[in-house]
């Protein structure tokens, strides 16, 4: 088994090398990159805002001409001055040495600006995360147990709706009737804690960041409630109707002892190797809930680097998640294996 | 003996027909056993019929103008008939509804015959209207305007069409590109499937959303663009479950029998294993839907989807979410956008239920 997983962690390598490649190749040839961008501005004398679509190629602009040497220069700076595949070579060959590049708007190292994001991520991703877990697993075993009953059938109603309603649509909607709108003013706009936190006093403090912290985190929520919940009744129903169950109850046992003992230990396999997405979930967030709440995060961040043409930020936040993602998987057949004896993978 | 042959022939014809027949019913009558989904799809079904003629039920366009002893009908035109034609001091299209009240007035017997909602989806009614826009709803305009005083009940109705007919093409191109994959790597496995798998991990593992952005931030997509990204980030969804299931019914005797009397593979994997594997493809489709137009709303609320002034639910969110008092931008889209998540979910359920049922006996 150790094999296997020592030739799935190798195969980590073509995967990413396919992935990095994909993008880096999309935002090398096609039109409208930073160092067009940043070309279209000089000429129109600073005019154009760095965040405009523009699909027209470098040569058709007139205006003021740029001496060949400052554009030699200029190539240089945005990694344009060699043909895409040396180009790509050397970004991976840097991202060995752990070097993502500078950002072009930060004016700082691609790590820096990333990991200066994390704590705000992690912060809602955690406590998201813990919460669907808590509230899920507890609601879905309920559901399994009285399957049928009036309790299954009203909190399927939720599930349903909580299925239909992306996690930033619930969030926005909240965000209109709570955010002080034309309805009540119960909740900030969003952010992760108020301009001027540093002036509160303790207790203000921590009221300041509950206050920020219930709607983004009911998103998050909401995002993956159905999901979860419905794995885990089906899990639960599914083990119910096993015969070692039917053994344990021909021997005597309380309904309780059974479900608790015998069927919930088994029915939590498949919810516990869900765990092996932990770190991606919680460290990448959710860019469409950090847009809505306007909450500086990861999600956020390589939302608005996609929008500056920032690339080396945008392919720094594409290595993170996607390498978090590639590793997540392992992790979670590793839990798995381990939980589940009967599981051999070979 | 040849004569005798045929007749076995076509009696295992007939039988299978049968056979396929009643299995198609059956599913077919629990599916209409089960109301909530059962009902959902009827509604949902003659909503989007509906939404392809809806030119004749929203619009600013009039279905019949009498003018003069003859007869218009300004729908049924592919050009416009501009205001003097029917002399109306005004340039460009004619001004329908004003040309209705005109005619009242006239005492005359010209008239006009409007829609029962008479706005259209991409009309300014920027001079017809007090105050500035967007316009909080009103007797009129059920839903309000817009930040571009258009009516937001009309773009709705139209961003129906749009996000309906969108999702549905959308799967079905990335479910023929899927289940062939997928097929193929099931029926061939080997190093197919070996080589198949990694690309289909790269694909997985890609944030497609993010991946759809960066594409989208750049080539300013329109409605066939927009198809064609979001069908190749995400045919292979469906692959899994169809190598799953050609995996499974390769090892099966009427394969082996396709096989020894010189069957192609195409048609083995065509006509012999695909009817009997349709059923994870068919009862996944409504939640490829539903996700399919979950992203385009998302795409379009963050200013990456269908080009303006395409009516479309996420433009007018994100409109609303810029101004948060206006509180219809938001409400009205997100609510058109639950139903219909919901009646699909309602659908997606039933379906699932009918072709996959899971029967567990229970102790207690």
């Amino acid at each position: 088994m150790t094999a296997y997983f020592l030739r799935r962690f190798l195969l980590i390598i073509p995967t990413f090398i396919g992935i990095t490649l994909i993008v880096f190749v999309i935002l090398q040839i096609v039109p409208g990159g930073p160092l067009e961008q940043e070309l279209l501005k000089l000429r129109m004398g600073g005019q154009t805002g760095s965040g405009e679509v523009s699909s027209s190629g470098g040569n058709n602009i007139t205006g003021i001409e740029i001496p060949e040497s400052a554009l030699i220069e200029m190539k240089k700076f945005y990694g344009f001055d060699l043909p895409i595949h040396l180009r790509y070579v050397r970004w991976m060959g840097n991202l060995l040495k752990l070097d993502l590049g500078r950002s072009y708007v930060y004016a700082e190292p691609v790590l820096d600006v990333i990991v200066e994001r994390f704590p705000v991520s992690i912060y809602f991703g955690l406590i998201g995360f813990t919460l669907t877990y808590l509230i899920c697993v507890p609601l879905g075993v309920a559901k399994a147990v009285k399957n049928g009953s009036k309790f299954d059938l009203a909190s399927s109603i939720t599930v349903f709706m909580g299925y239909s309603t992306p996690g930033w649509a619930f969030g926005a909607i909240m965000l209109v009737l709570f955010g002080g709108g034309s309805f009540w003013d119960v909740f900030p706009l969003g952010g992760f804690r108020s301009e001027d936190w540093d002036t509160f006093t303790a207790l203000g403090k921590i009221w300041d960041q509950v206050q920020h912290t219930i709607l983004p985190v009911a998103g998050y929520m909401v995002g993956s409630f159905a999901t979860l919940t419905i794995l885990t009744k089906n899990s639960v129903i599914e083990n119910l109707s096993q015969d070692y169950i039917r053994t344990a109850f021909a021997k005597g046992l309380s309904e309780k002892r059974v479900i608790f003992k015998h069927a919930l230990r088994n029915s939590l396999i498949p919810i516990a190797t869900g765990l092996g997405h932990f770190f991606s979930l919680v460290l990448a967030g959710s860019f469409l809930i950090e847009k809505v709440f306007n909450i500086n995060g990861m999600g956020l961040l390589g939302f608005t680097s996609i929008q500056s043409r920032d690339y080396p930020v945008t392919m720094g936040i594409l290595v993170l998640s996607s390498l978090l993602l590639l590793i997540g998987n392992i992790i979670s057949d590793i839990l798995y294996a381990t939980i589940d004896p009967r599981i051999r993978f070979k | 003996m040849t004569e005798n042959k045929k007749e076995i022939l076509s009696e295992n014809e007939d039988n299978k027909q049968k056979i396929s027949v009643s299995i198609f019913r059956k599913r077919w009558r629990k599916f209409r056993s089960l109301k909530r989904g059962y009902y959902s799809f009827l509604i949902m079904s003659f909503l989007f019929v509906i939404s392809f003629i809806l030119p004749v039920f929203v619009n600013h366009t009039a279905l019949v103008v009498k003018y003069n002893g003859s007869y218009y009908f300004p729908v049924f035109k592919s050009g416009i008939y501009e205001a003097k034609v029917f002399a109306q001091v005004r340039d460009g299209e004619t001004n329908y509804r004003q040309l209705k009240e005109q005619f009242k007035g006239d005492n005359s017997d010209n008239w006009v015959l409007m829609p029962p909602y008479p706005y259209g989806p991409n009309e300014n009614l920027l001079d017809e209207m007090a105050g500035s826009p967007p316009h909080p709803p009103s007797i009129g305009h059920i839903f309000g305007t817009d930040d571009r005083a258009r009516d937001v009940f009309s773009r709705l109705l139209y961003g129906f069409n749009i996000s309906i007919s969108f999702a549905i093409v959308v799967t079905f191109l990335a479910y023929l590109f899927g289940v062939t994959i997928g097929a193929t790597l099931g029926f061939f496995s080997g190093k197919v499937d070996i080589l198949g798998q990694r690309i289909i991990e790269i694909w997985a593992t890609l944030p497609f959303l993010y991946v759809i952005i960066i594409v989208n931030s750049i080539l300013q997509p329109n409605f066939f663009l927009l198809v064609i990204i979001l069908t190749a980030f995400t045919w292979e969804g469906i692959t899994y479950y169809v190598r799953g299931e050609f995996y499974r019914e390769k090892a099966r005797d009427y394969v082996s029998a396709a096989v020894s009397l010189g069957a192609k593979n195409r048609t083995i994997i065509f006509k012999h294993i695909l009817p009997n594997s349709l059923t994870p493809i068919i009862s996944f489709a409504p939640f490829a839907i539903v996700a399919n137009i979950s992203s385009l709303v998302a795409l379009d609320f963050l200013g990456f989807g269908l080009p303006p002034p395409t009516p479309s639910w996420g433009q007018l969110i994100s409109q609303g979410m810029n101004n948060i008092e206006k509180w219809w931008l938001v409400a009205a889209p997100l609510s058109a956008m639950f139903l219909t998540l919901i009646a699909i979910v309602f659908i997606g359920e039933a379906i699932r239920e009918a072709f996959d049922p899971k029967v567990y006996s229970r102790l207690r």
